[in-house]
C-alpha cells in the first residue's frame, strides 16, 4: 500500500548521466593535458592532483560530517613513507610495490581508527578530534625524525628506485586518481549515507537517539579517509622520489584545511579545484615571489573565513551559472512515502516484561539530589503522564531512562532488558524512542531526508544510492499528512515554523518504530487543533499498537483526556502514582502543582 | 637533584608565561587564538629591534607587551569580532593571521636564526648548585605575573566584569555589561602577554619567524587541560612540564618533546575537564 504523496524531483538516473559526462570530460582533459601543457606544468600538476584527492577526503570529513581534522597530512605521510621505506630498503619488485601499498593502507587506516576511537567516544568534545589530529602530526613528525638512517631523519629519503613511467602516464594516473576519488566521493555524499553524514554534522545527539551508532560511523569514515590520503601519499612518493618529515607536519595539515575552506566546504568539487590551483600557482610563484604568495594565500584565507565562510567556490559557481543558459535544477528529494509493513502486535505481548521498569533510580550532581529513589513500572498499552512543577526532575528522569550513562544509582529496564551503562543509541535499539523538549531536528536537511534518517536503523542507507521512497509506519505517516508536512517534503527543515519542527520531530521519532515512547512536551507550540490531533494519534498508538508512552505535559486538560495513568513528581520524588481520577482529585497534587487548592478548580 | 627540581620549576614557569595569554582569551572569548604563536614571535622580534638599537635589554619585555597589545587591538576589531559566534572559524582565521605574520616577518627580517643580547648572564649559586640566573629570574617573573593577573581578575572592576562574562555571557549582557568591550580588552591583554612571553624567551632561545609555532602547540594543549582557571594552568604547567623535564633527562629527548602534547591529549580523553575542578 502506497500513500499518494509525491513530489517533482530530479531522477537519480539523470544525475548519474551528468556525473558520467563530467567524469568523461575530466578524464579527457587528463588525457590531452600533457600535449598542451609545458613539461614544468605537467610535473607540478601530477603532484597537485594528489593533493586535490586529499582535499576531497577532508571535505567529506569536515564539510559534510563536521569532523575538523588537521591530520590528513599525517596519513598522507604514512602512505608516502610506506613507499619510500620499502623501495629504499627492499627494492621494487611487483611484490614490494603491493607490500608498500598494503602497509600504507593498513597502517593509515588502523591509526585512523585509533584516533577515531579516541575522538568519537561518547561524551568526548567535538573539538577533541582537532586536538588529537594536531597531536598526531607532531608525533608522526617526531617519530620520523627519530628514525635515524632508517627513515632518513630530518632530510627524509630520496633517490630510491621507483616506477619507470613517462610523465604523460603519471599525469594520466594521478589525474584519473583524482577524478575517481571525486566521483566516488560525489556518489557517497549524494547517497543516503551522505545524508546521514550531514545529519551527524547537524545534530549528532538526535541521530544517536534514533539508534544510529554515530561514533562507529565516524570512526569508519575517518579510517577510510586516512586510507585514501595514504594512497595519495604513496603516489606522491612513487612519483617525486622524495619523502620528508615535513609531509606529516601540521602545517601541511592546515594547508589542506585552507584549500577546503577556500574552495567551499561541502561542495566536493570546490576543494579539489582549490587544492590543485593553489598548489599549482604556489609552485610557479615560489621561485619569483616566494613569501608574497604565501602571504597572499593567508590574507585571502582570513578574508574568506570572516566574510564568506561558504568559500569562494559556491560564489563563483553561482556567477558562472547565471551567465550560462542552464535550466535551474530542482532540489532533489525522496519522491514518495509508503507505509512500512509493521509486525502485528497482539495482546499477548502484554503478558511479557514491563515496557519500562525503573527501580530505585537516583541522579545527583554533587550533593544536589535531582532524583531520589524513583521506582515505577509501565506496561505496553499504557499512556503514563509525568506531571510536576518546573524543576521536579521530569526531564532528568526521561534522560536517565534513555541514556544509561546518566543515572547515579538504581536500574532501568526497557522491555525486560536492563539498559546498564548503554549509551543512547543502544538504549534506542532496545525499542526506545525519545522526543526532546525543544524541537531537536536536522536544520540543513529537507523534511524528507530527515524522515529518511529517522528510518536509517531499520532501512540501512546505501553508500551510493538514494532511495526514492521512504517507508513510514502508519502513525508517522498520519502525523506527516495531518500537520501539512507532506506538502513540504522537499523544503529544508530550517524553513519550518516552530510547530512544524515539533511535528517533524514527533514524526521522526514515530518513524523509528519504537515500542516505548518518551515524549517531553510534544505539543508545546502547536495549535489547539494540532494538539487534539496528536493526542488522538497517541491514544491510537497505545490502544491499537500496544505502545507504552511516557509523556511530560504541562497542559493538565490534555493530560486528563489522553492518559491512562498519571505519575506526580515533586522535588525529585514520586509523590503520587495512580489513575487519572485519583491523581486529579488529590488534595496533595493541588497543593504541589498549583500552589493553592482552589486554583485547580478549573481542571477538575 | 636540586638542578632537576629547578629545571622542573623554571620549565613550568616558562610554560606558564607562554600559555597565560591564550588562557585569558579562551576563558572570556571561548575561542582559541591560533595567532598566539605569532604574537609570541612578534615579541621576539621586538626584543631583537630594541636590543639591536642598543637600548637596555630590560626594556624589551615592556615594549613587546605594548606592541602586542596594539596589534592585538587591531586584530580583535578586524578579524576576531566578526567570528564571536563561530568559534571553530575563529581558530582558522587566527591561524591564517599567523601565516600572514610569519610571512611578513620573513620578508622583513629574513628566514635565518638571530640572537638577542641577554640582560644577565652566567650562573648563580643556589641551594648548593650552580644554576642559570636568567632562568631563575624568569621563574620569579612567572610568579609575579601569575599573581598580578590573578589580582587583576579578583579585585578590579574589569576582573569582576570579565569573570561575569566567563561564567555567563548572556546574563552579564542583560545586566548591562558591555561584553564586547570585555572581549576586546581580554584579547588585547592576551595578545600583549603573548608578545611579552616572546620577548622574555629571547635570552634563552634564538629568534626565527616560526619560533611561535612549537610554543603554540604546547600552550594550546596546556590551556585545553586547564579550562579557564589560572590555578589549573599552574598545576598543568608543573605536572606536564615536570614530566617533560624528567622524561628528557632520564629517558629520551624525542619522547621528552612529545610529553606535553601526548599526556595532555590522553588526559583530555580520560577526563575532559582536565586539571580544572569538575
Amino acid at each position: 500500500m502506497r500513500s499518494t504523496v509525491s513530489l517533482p524531483s530530479e531522477t537519480r538516473s539523470s544525475e548519474l548521466i551528468r556525473l558520467g559526462c563530467v567524469c568523461l570530460a575530466a578524464l579527457g582533459l587528463v588525457g590531452i593535458g600533457p600535449l598542451c601543457l609545458g613539461e614544468y606544468s605537467v610535473d607540478i600538476l601530477i603532484r597537485s592532483f594528489l593533493f586535490g584527492a586529499v582535499a576531497v577526503t577532508l571535505d567529506i570529513l569536515w564539510g559534510y560530517t563536521g569532523i575538523l581534522s588537521f591530520g590528513q597530512s599525517a596519513f598522507f605521510a604514512i602512505g608516502a613513507y610506506a613507499g619510500g621505506l620499502i623501495f629504499t630498503h627492499l627494492g621494487l619488485t611487483p611484490l614490494d610495490a603491493i607490500l608498500a601499498v598494503g602497509i600504507g593502507l593498513i597502517v593509515a587506516s588502523l591509526l585512523g581508527a585509533l584516533v577515531g576511537w579516541l575522538a568519537f567516544g561518547y561524551g568526548v568534545s567535538d573539538l577533541y578530534v582537532s586536538v588529537a589530529t594536531l597531536v598526531l602530526c607532531v608525533v608522526v613528525v617526531r617519530i620520523l625524525y627519530a628514525g635515524g638512517t632508517f627513515t632518513g631523519s630530518s632530510s627524509g629519503l630520496s633517490g630510491f628506485t621507483t616506477f619507470d613511467l613517462s610523465m604523460p602516464v603519471w599525469f594520466a594516473l594521478t589525474g584519473s586518481f583524482l577524478v575517481i576519488v571525486a566521483a566516488l566521493g560525489w556518489l557517497l555524499v549524494h547517497s543516503d549515507a551522505g545524508t546521514l553524514f550531514v545529519s551527524i554534522r547537524e545534530n549528532e545527539q538526535r541521530a544517536r537517539y534514533f539508534g544510529l551508532a554515530t561514533g562507529r560511523i565516524k570512526i569508519a569514515l575517518f579510517a577510510a579517509a586516512a586510507a585514501i590520503a595514504a594512497l595519495a601519499g604513496f603516489g606522491y612518493a612513487s612519483y617525486t622520489d622524495v619523502v620528508a618529515p615535513d609531509l606529516a607536519n601540521f602545517k601541511f595539515g592546515t594547508a589542506i584545511v585552507i584549500w577546503v575552506a577556500l574552495g567551499g566546504r561541502a561542495t566536493l568539487l570546490g576543494p579539489a579545484i582549490a587544492a590543485v590551483l593553489i598548489d599549482f600557482i604556489s609552485a610557479y610563484l615560489s621561485g619569483s615571489l616566494p613569501f608574497i604568495w604565501e602571504l597572499l594565500v593567508g590574507v585571502v584565507f582570513i578574508a574568506v573565513i570572516v566574510v564568506m565562510p561558504q568559500g569562494l567556490g559556491p560564489g563563483l559557481a553561482r556567477g558562472v551559472r547565471s551567465m550560462l543558459p542552464l535550466r535551474s535544477v530542482a532540489p532533489s528529494s525522496a519522491a514518495q512515502l509508503s507505509i512500512a509493513s509493521q509486525p502485528v502486535i497482539t495482546a499477548q505481548s502484554d503478558h511479557g516484561p514491563s515496557a519500562i521498569a525503573v527501580t530505585a533510580l537516583s541522579r545527583h550532581y554533587g550533593s544536589l539530589r535531582v532524583l531520589d529513589d524513583i521506582s515505577f513500572t509501565a506496561q505496553a498499552g499504557e499512556l503514563v503522564s509525568l506531571v510536576g512543577p518546573n524543576g521536579a526532575g521530569k526531564t532528568t528522569l526521561i534522560r536517565c531512562i534513555s541514556d544509561g550513562t546518566e543515572r547515579s544509582g538504581g536500574d532501568v529496564a526497557i522491555l525486560g532488558c536492563s539498559i546498564g551503562r548503554l549509551t543512547p543509541e543502544y538504549c534506542a535499539r532496545l525499542g526506545l524512542g525519545r522526543k526532546f523538549q525543544t524541537p531537536t531536528v536536522f536544520e540543513a536537511l529537507t523534511v524528507a531526508q530527515s524522515l529518511r534518517i529517522a528510518r536509517a536503523r531499520i532501512d540501512p542507507p546505501s553508500l551510493w544510492r538514494r532511495a526514492d521512497t521512504i517507508n513510514l509506519p502508519q502513525a508517522a505517516l498520519q502525523v506527516v499528512q495531518a500537520t501539512g508536512l507532506a506538502e513540504q517534503l522537499a523544503n529544508p527543515v530550517r524553513s519550518l515554523s516552530h510547530g512544524g519542527k515539533q511535528a517533524l520531530e514527533l514524526a521522526m521519532v514515530l518513524a523509528a518504530e519504537p515500542r516505548v515512547l518518551l515524549l517531553d512536551e510534544p505539543t508545546a507550540g502547536l495549535t489547539k487543533a494540532e494538539r487534539r490531533l496528536i493526542g488522538g494519534i497517541l491514544v491510537d498508538l497505545v490502544a491499537r499498537h500496544r505502545l507504552c508512552i511516557l509523556l511530560i505535559e504541562h497542559d493538565l486538560d490534555f493530560v486528563r483526556q489522553i492518559s491512562s495513568r498519571i505519575i506526580v513528581l515533586h522535588q525529585g520524588r514520586i509523590v503520587l502514582d495512580g489513575d487519572v481520577a485519583t491523581v486529579v482529585g488529590s488534595e496533595l497534587v493541588r497543593t504541589i502543582y498549583a500552589g493553592e487548592p482552589q486554583a485547580i478548580g478549573a481542571m477538575t | 637533584m636540586i638542578n632537576l627540581l629547578l629545571d622542573i620549576l623554571t620549565t613550568a614557569g616558562i610554560l606558564f608565561i607562554v600559555s597565560i595569554g591564550l588562557l585569558i582569551v579562551f576563558g572570556v572569548q571561548k575561542i582559541i587564538n591560533f595567532a598566539h604563536g605569532a604574537f609570541l614571535t612578534i615579541g621576539g622580534y621586538v626584543a631583537l629591534l630594541v636590543t639591536g638599537a642598543h637600548f637596555s635589554p630590560w626594556l624589551a619585555p615592556p615594549v613587546a607587551l605594548l606592541a602586542g597589545a596594539l596589534i592585538g587591538a587591531i586584530v580583535e576589531r578586524v578579524i576576531v569580532r566578526p567570528l564571536y559566534n563561530r568559534p571553530l572559524d575563529a581558530i582558522l582565521a587566527t591561524w591564517g593571521l599567523s601565516i600572514v605574520v610569519v610571512q611578513l616577518i620573513t620578508i622583513g627580517f629574513g628566514r635565518g636564526v638571530q640572537f638577542v643580547t641577554s640582560p644577565v648572564s652566567g650562573a648563580i649559586h643556589v641551594f648548593g648548585a650552580d644554576y642559570s640566573l636568567y632562568r631563575l629570574i624568569f621563574l620569579g617573573i612567572a610568579i609575579v605575573l601569575g599573581l598580578a593577573v590573578g589580582l587583576l581578575l579578583r579585585s578590579t572592576r574589569l576582573g569582576l566584569v570579565a569573570r561575569a562574562v566567563i561564567l555567563n555571557e548572556n546574563l552579564a549582557r542583560s545586566l548591562g555589561i558591555d561584553s564586547d568591550l570585555v572581549r576586546f580588552m581580554t584579547f588585547v591583554v592576551g595578545a600583549g602577554l603573548a608578545s611579552l612571553a616572546g620577548a622574555l624567551l629571547t635570552p634563552l632561545l634564538s629568534v626565527d619567524p616560526t619560533m611561535g609555532v612549537t610554543w603554540l602547540l604546547n600552550a594550546f594543549m596546556l590551556v585545553m587541560v586547564s579550562g579557564t582557571s589560572l590555578i589549573s594552568l599552574m598545576l598543568a604547567c608543573v605536572v606536564l612540564g615536570g614530566a617533560q623535564v624528567v622524561i628528557s633527562t632520564f629517558g629520551n629527548p624525542v619522547l621528552g618533546g612529545l610529553t606535553i602534547v601526548v599526556l595532555a591529549a590522553i588526559l583530555l580523553r580520560l577526563r575532559p575537564t582536565g586539571f580544572a575542578r569538575a
